[in-house]
């Protein structure tokens, strides 16, 4: 998790390449939502970050406090962020707002792609660039059969049959879901539906992609399904937000935010995070159970010479001499 | 429970209901057809003990649990609660002792109050009001909501964490002997994940028994000394947690992994059927 500036070099992205090619035309050319990252055009708009927002403020109607403030938040092309904080800090409310799914209440200025979030036209264009996937899936699947839900999409989006027929077919390959086409979507395992759903998400080609506590329904092995399928993308270049409540999924990202009633209180690594353990204590995070096994450890007079957060690091610090 | 009040409980042994299920069976129907969610499942908990009810989702561990509270109806087999069967006299009471926390109860949250939200089940009950004011007391007590700064908040105003808690109490308001929970710590943050522990913890002291649907194996580990794995509808083990025989390969069998501290023991060449259950425990014999 967590490498950056993957877009510039290698490749382009297979995803974003092959929707793109299907998409392009002279007037597609112009927009972000056509180009894959590393084959745009004009070096400005590379450059510039793909989420740009300073001093936004969101308050749910009736409300009596913001459920974002004073917020700023920057994401450059293929990075990987992961977002964390208490249950009510905000969280899922960023995810809605960088998916132009709701509408800021003020902003210095709040940009998605280079569109304009404080717009409705906006926040309609912004919702192709950005994907987002939530926690439950069952919310999220609409269609009788999986292969009609990650088209979904592209059906509203007018894309031809034959496009389609092409794009949905990789997109099963893709996320390894050929042999469950034709299964309906409420009859499939926790971690097939979220799968489906991140199919249809990605079916559109996108440029941020962000998941707002993917694994928090799935067991052991459909969670690891979903990490790896998301790791991959990144490694692609696709930019990825990451909201979890899952410490040991925060482990090695390379840049972590915490909310705190609506705001950033931290930037940083994940082992910066977590070397800060009343910041861990405050925001009502946690340490990965390693990690809590050493700070116990450490609290019975075993200081250990390193904070490990996985059980090879933990492993390693026990077998060093004291 | 009767018409006059909560139920004595000189009447049982125990603070807790023992569960045993024999031979349950339960289809549902799926566009005509019947699709078997749970095929002559069988187990036994004793009372005040701790179950963990795990498997891959699509197993049959929320069906079981809605059998068990008897909102459905099983085909066949039966569930035996504190020693009553079903149809023998006083089992309607027993029904109505077993608690249901559903997987994410908060949505379920519809008073105008937190109070009235509590209150609500004991209401239903036909208590009087002062048993009713002391039920809500008790179960904002339990669950580390403090009634003056919550009764009168809407539950819509409360954090996630808050809401499930606030869902919780209103379960335990009624005081049930036998506590089914359905994936309580889902999409909870760290802090409130601890302070659901606490709770369940206690609830463990009081002598409550517990049947606890979850895929965090670690707090499974932790909070329950029994396991059912149901596979599929089947149960694939039942008992005492084995990981010096079979159950990591079990685990992995059902897409779960073994507990942390389990691991950790294996690999460092320990017992992992002497595993600890908590990280203070792991630490004092690592120290």
């Amino acid at each position: 998790m967590g490498r950056e500036g993957r877009a510039a070099e290698g490749p382009p992205a297979p995803l974003a390449v092959e929707a793109s090619a299907t998409r392009r035309g002279a007037a597609g050319a112009r927009r972000c939502a056509k180009l894959p990252h590393g084959m745009d055009p004009s070096a400005a708009d590379r450059s510039a970050p793909l989420i740009d927002i300073a001093g936004l403020r969101f308050r749910y109607p009736g409300a009596r406090e913001d459920a974002l403030a004073d917020f700023d938040l920057q994401i450059g092309e293929g990075e990987f962020l992961v977002v964390v904080g208490a249950n009510g800090s905000g969280k899922s409310t960023l995810a809605r707002l960088l998916g132009g799914l709701d509408k800021p209440t003020s902003a210095r200025h709040a940009l998605g792609c280079g569109r304009d979030l404080l717009t409705d036209q906006g926040r309609v264009d912004v919702r192709r660039d950005v994907g987002v996937l939530f926690q439950n899936p069952d919310n999220q699947l609409v269609a009788q059969c999986v292969e009609e839900d990650i088209a979904f999409g592209l059906e509203n989006l007018g894309w031809s049959a034959v496009d389609m027929r092409r794009r949905v077919d990789e997109m099963l390959t893709r996320f390894q879901l050929e042999d469950l086409r034709h299964r309906e979507p409420h009859l499939l395992s926790g971690g097939q539906k979220q799968r489906t759903a991140l199919a249809g998400v990605l079916a559109v080609p996108r440029r941020v992609l962000v998941l707002d506590e993917p694994t928090a329904m799935l067991d052991a092995v459909g969670r690891d399904d979903v990490l790896a399928a998301v790791s991959e993308l990144h490694a692609e270049g696709l930019a990825i937000v990451l909201i979890t409540q899952e410490m040991d999924e925060v482990v090695g990202a390379d840049r972590v935010i915490a909310l705190e009633r609506g705001t950033v209180v931290f930037e940083g690594t994940a082992a910066e995070l977590f070397a800060d353990i009343d910041l861990v204590v405050r925001l009502r995070l946690g340490l990965p159970a390693p990690g809590a096994l050493a700070v116990a450890l450490g609290e019975r007079g075993r200081l250990l010479p390193r904070l490990p957060l996985t059980i090879g690091e933990l492993l390693e610090e026990l077998a060093s001499p004291p | 429970m009767s018409a006059q009040g909560p139920a004595p409980r000189q009447g049982s042994t125990t603070v807790g209901a023992s569960l045993a299920c024999r031979r349950v069976s339960f289809s549902y129907s799926e566009g005509g057809a019947s699709v078997p969610a749970l095929r002559d499942v069988s187990f036994s908990v004793p009372a005040g003990d701790a179950m963990a009810l795990i498997g891959a989702s699509g197993s049959g561990k929320s069906t079981l649990l809605q059998v068990i509270r008897g909102l459905d109806e099983p085909e066949a087999g039966a569930v035996v609660l504190d020693g009553v069967e079903p149809g023998a006299a006083g089992y309607a009471e027993r029904q109505r002792e077993v608690g249901l926390v559903f997987q994410t109860p908060e949505v379920q949250l519809f008073a105008a109050t937190a109070r009235e939200d509590v209150a609500f089940g004991p209401r239903r009950l036909g208590w009087s009001e002062p048993d009713v004011a002391d039920a809500v007391a008790r179960a904002f007590e339990l669950v580390g909501l403090p009634q003056a700064v919550y009764a009168d908040r809407h539950p819509y105003s409360l954090s996630g964490g808050e809401a499930r808690r606030l869902a919780l109490a209103g379960a335990l308001a009624m005081r049930p002997r036998l506590v089914l929970l359905d994936e309580p710590f889902v999409s909870l943050d760290p802090g409130s994940r601890r302070d659901l522990v606490a709770i369940l913890e206690r609830l463990r002291a009081d002598g409550i028994t517990l049947l606890l649907v979850t895929h965090d194996v670690d707090l499974a580990w932790r909070l329950c000394e029994q396991r059912l794995v149901l596979a599929e509808g089947r149960v694939a083990a039942a008992g005492l947690w084995d990981f010096a025989g079979d159950d990591a390969r079990l685990l992995a069998a059902n897409r779960l992994r073994e507990p942390f501290l389990v691991e950790l023991w294996r690999r460092l060449a320990y017992a992992p059927g002497q595993a600890p259950r908590t990280l203070e425990e792991a630490a004092k014999a690592l120290a």
